[in-house]
């Protein structure tokens, strides 16, 4: 064999892959090999998929800088940048964007540092490993629809499971959705019961498959099981859990389903996020221009977002 | 071994049968026509789904019916009409659309159609308050399919036991839902409403908007909410909800607020007459024949219109349609005196359309209890009720953030309504 590595440890040590060792370079190399007819089969797909996206982008600018409404076919005229000034004056618009940020970094956050947890709580062998993993798909898989459903009615203020419970301690009653302070953090619940077992699985999966060696020789050196997994196993974890936050953190701005079936923006506006003003702009005002440039704010938005954070994982991925 | 009298006979059948078949046609013109319907998920809906193969039967017509919810249908077929698919033949929306439509040439005048269905349309038995609101100009350019209109429900049994009257001012609203709430220590709700953000939380405090002597739109059709009437009918709206009212109310839509007071957790709710259908069910009501109903009432000495609602929610036939004669026969026949008393037996609808409907045993027998007061309701019932200018949406959206914010406490009645007002005309505006 060329290459010494063995090429079933380049699979399950993703790590490796990402950062091929000089000698290994060259059969990963850019340019494709001109007798290697591989590349005719790929390449066709990116040029129509990369045209598609661009088409269209081209097509969303050029109609934010008009003024369609669903109500007056066919009579739009071009209006330049105006859409994009309206947003920056339109209160509603800017305050959806500072909830977008805190439900992003809450929902985020949470489920990142909860997932992990429980993967470091649940990494050993025990006898119902796998009914465990399986049940932890059952969240996500679950259609937004009814887990919003699911949790409207344990939210509800007089019959619902949530204040029944809090009854038992001699709490509340809250008014889970109809507070404008804690309906985002019902929503926020929501989210993490849907999403940590995403966060989990794929984290467990990582940790699957790193090597044990290390572990055990910080454990021959005298090291403490806490400093085992500080010092050594999180540090291995790093690159599934940044993937894992990126994922969760694109899905987590783009997030319109729990809030469109537990609240629908309200109360007095406190759960309405960019996405679901865009939404509002474009079903319910029928303003398919501002609609779309809320839209393109929002991408922007997101792209700068991912840039950030793309931004940090590289500086870390340099040491 | 053909013989000349079979030869005859063949030729006398072939004859025959080609001399029935324009006979047959003039029976079922539209054999084989396909019409596609897009209708709102409704009681009158339901009955009128199982009743198609009937109407398939009497006229070839092959109908696909497309069931999606209220809040979802407008933007559904504006899309489709903007492009000017065609995909649907008839739609079904409430009547405050009908200005936008016909301004937009998205729907056209039934009257031609109509004359030529005499066997299903009758204008004289359709309710004139209903009727009404379909015609722009003196066309005919919708058939109303179910309308209601707003009433207050009041438990009879619980205002005996706390000796109080029949309420029929705001403030004996009030007081009647501070004394139930506080002699029951809460266990009963005073009142309950619709509060979630919306046309939900709208549509109900509307009511109280026309009662106290405001309205949405001024004479030069500016948004004109934050009056001192506005602003005392959504103090009072909220005071009373906030003190009296149940836990939740801000997220509560038609069916959070129809539940509870089915269920008997409170006194008293102002909403669409349909609920009496609901209140009035043993099945599934613990209310039923504890309820009495009287109109919204009415506080200005001059109000600009009515306190009640009508609303009234009709099928249009697209202008894009391929078929718009077959598409008039399946509107008029839906709406058909016929139709409506079949659906009152099929499904739990009280917002029949037709005269003979409203008229006949099956109506009388379930929903005597509030027929009355449903039809002084419809009679007094406002059809400006909401908005009816192209941009309806946008300003009943504005105004149910105002009622939302108030409601929840976030701004007083007199900044949230200078809000709507503000963000109101700039949609006129635009």
């Amino acid at each position: 064999m060329q290459n010494s590595r063995d090429p079933s440890r380049q699979i399950i040590r993703p790590e490796l892959a990402v950062e091929p060792s000089p000698a290994s370079r060259p059969r990963h190399a850019s340019v494709p090999n001109p007798r290697d007819p591989s590349h005719l089969f790929v390449q066709p797909v990116i040029v129509v998929l990369t045209t598609a996206s661009l088409v269209l982008t081209a097509y969303v600018i050029w109609l934010s800088l008009r003024d369609v409404s669903l109500l007056r076919a066919g009579q739009d005229t071009f209006v330049g940048l105006e859409n994009y000034m309206r947003f920056f004056g339109d209160g509603r618009g800017l305050s959806a964007i500072w909830r977008t940020v805190l439900f992003t970094v809450l929902a985020t956050g949470i489920e990142v540092v909860l997932g992990v947890g429980i993967v470091l709580f649940l990494d050993r062998h025990f006898a119902l490993k796998r009914l465990v993993r399986t049940l932890l798909l059952v969240p996500i898989i679950m259609t937004p629809v009814v887990v919003g459903l699911t949790w409207r009615f344990i939210f509800d203020p007089s019959s619902g499971m949530a204040n029944y419970l809090l009854s038992l301690l001699g709490l509340g009653p809250v008014d889970w959705l109809g507070n404008p302070s804690v309906a985002i953090l019902s929503v926020l619940i929501a989210d993490v019961w849907q999403w940590t077992p995403f966060v989990i699985l794929l984290t467990m999966a990582a940790l699957d498959s790193a090597p044990t060696d290390p572990l055990d020789a910080a454990r021959v050196d005298g090291a403490r099981e806490w400093q085992v997994t500080w010092h050594v196993l999180l540090p291995m974890l790093r690159r599934a859990v940044a993937v894992v936050a990126l994922i969760r953190t694109i899905d987590s701005i783009k997030a319109f389903d729990l809030f469109y079936i537990m609240t629908r923006g309200g109360p007095a506006l406190s759960t309405e996020t960019l996405n679901y003003y865009g939404y509002i702009a474009a079903f319910t005002n029928f303003d398919i221009s501002y609609a779309l440039t809320i839209a393109m704010i929002l991408t922007i938005f997101t792209n700068l977002a991912l840039l950030a954070m793309y931004a940090v994982l590289s500086r870390g991925g340099a040491r | 071994m053909l013989t000349r009298r079979d030869l005859l006979a063949t030729a006398a059948t072939i004859l025959l049968a080609t001399a029935a078949l324009p006979a047959l046609a003039q029976d079922k013109p539209y054999e084989g026509v396909q019409l596609s319907v897009l209708m709102e998920g409704h009681p009158t809906t339901d009955a009128i789904q199982k009743m198609l193969p009937d109407f398939t039967e009497l006229t070839g017509i092959d109908v696909a019916l497309e069931v999606v919810p209220e809040q979802d249908i407008t933007a559904k077929m504006l899309l489709e009409f903007s492009s000017g698919s065609g995909r649907y033949d008839i739609v079904q929306n409430n009547i405050i659309y009908i200005p936008g439509f016909v301004s937009a040439g998205y729907i056209v005048p039934l009257d031609a159609y109509l004359a030529a269905t005499p066997e299903h349309f009758n204008r004289a038995d359709f309710v004139t308050g209903y009727f009404d609101t379909n015609v722009v100009d003196g066309q005919i350019y919708g058939l109303p399919v179910y309308g209601e209109s707003t009433f207050l429900m009041y438990r009879k049994d619980l205002f005996e036991e706390h000796g109080l009257a029949e309420p029929t001012t705001f403030e004996a609203i009030e007081e009647a839902a501070k004394t139930i709430h506080g002699a029951t220590n809460g266990e009963v709700a005073g009142i309950t409403m619709r509060g979630q953000q919306g046309i939900q939380g709208v549509y109900v405090w509307a009511g109280y908007l026309w009662g106290y002597g405001g309205s949405f739109l001024n004479d030069e059709g500016q948004s004109a909410l934050a009056t001192p009437e506005g602003i005392a009918a959504l103090e009072d709206f909220t005071r009373v909800l906030t003190n009296y009212g149940p836990v939740g109310v801000a997220n509560f839509g038609w069916e959070e607020n129809r539940l509870l007071f089915q269920s008997g957790g409170a006194a008293m709710t102002l909403d669409a007459t349909v609920n009496g259908a609901y209140n009035e069910d043993p099945a599934n009501s613990e209310v039923a024949g504890k309820v009495g109903y009287v109109p919204v009432p009415m506080r200005s000495e001059n109000p600009k219109g009515g306190s009640s609602s009508l609303a009234v929610h009709s099928l249009f036939v697209s202008a894009d349609s391929a078929n718009p004669e077959a598409a008039a026969l399946f509107a008029a026949w839906a709406t058909a005196a016929e139709q409506q008393v079949r659906s009152i037996e099929s499904d739990p609808n009280s917002g029949v359309t037709s005269l003979s409907a409203l008229d006949s045993e099956a109506f009388n027998s379930r929903y005597g209890a509030f027929k009355d007061a449903m039809i002084a309701a419809i009679n007094q019932g406002n059809p400006q009720y909401l908005p009816t200018i192209d941009q309806a949406n946008e300003v009943i959206n504005n105004t149910g953030i105002a009622v939302s914010q108030v409601l929840a406490g976030t701004a007083t009645a007199e900044e949230a309504l200078t809000a709507a007002d503000e963000a109101n005309n700039a949609a006129i505006a635009r």
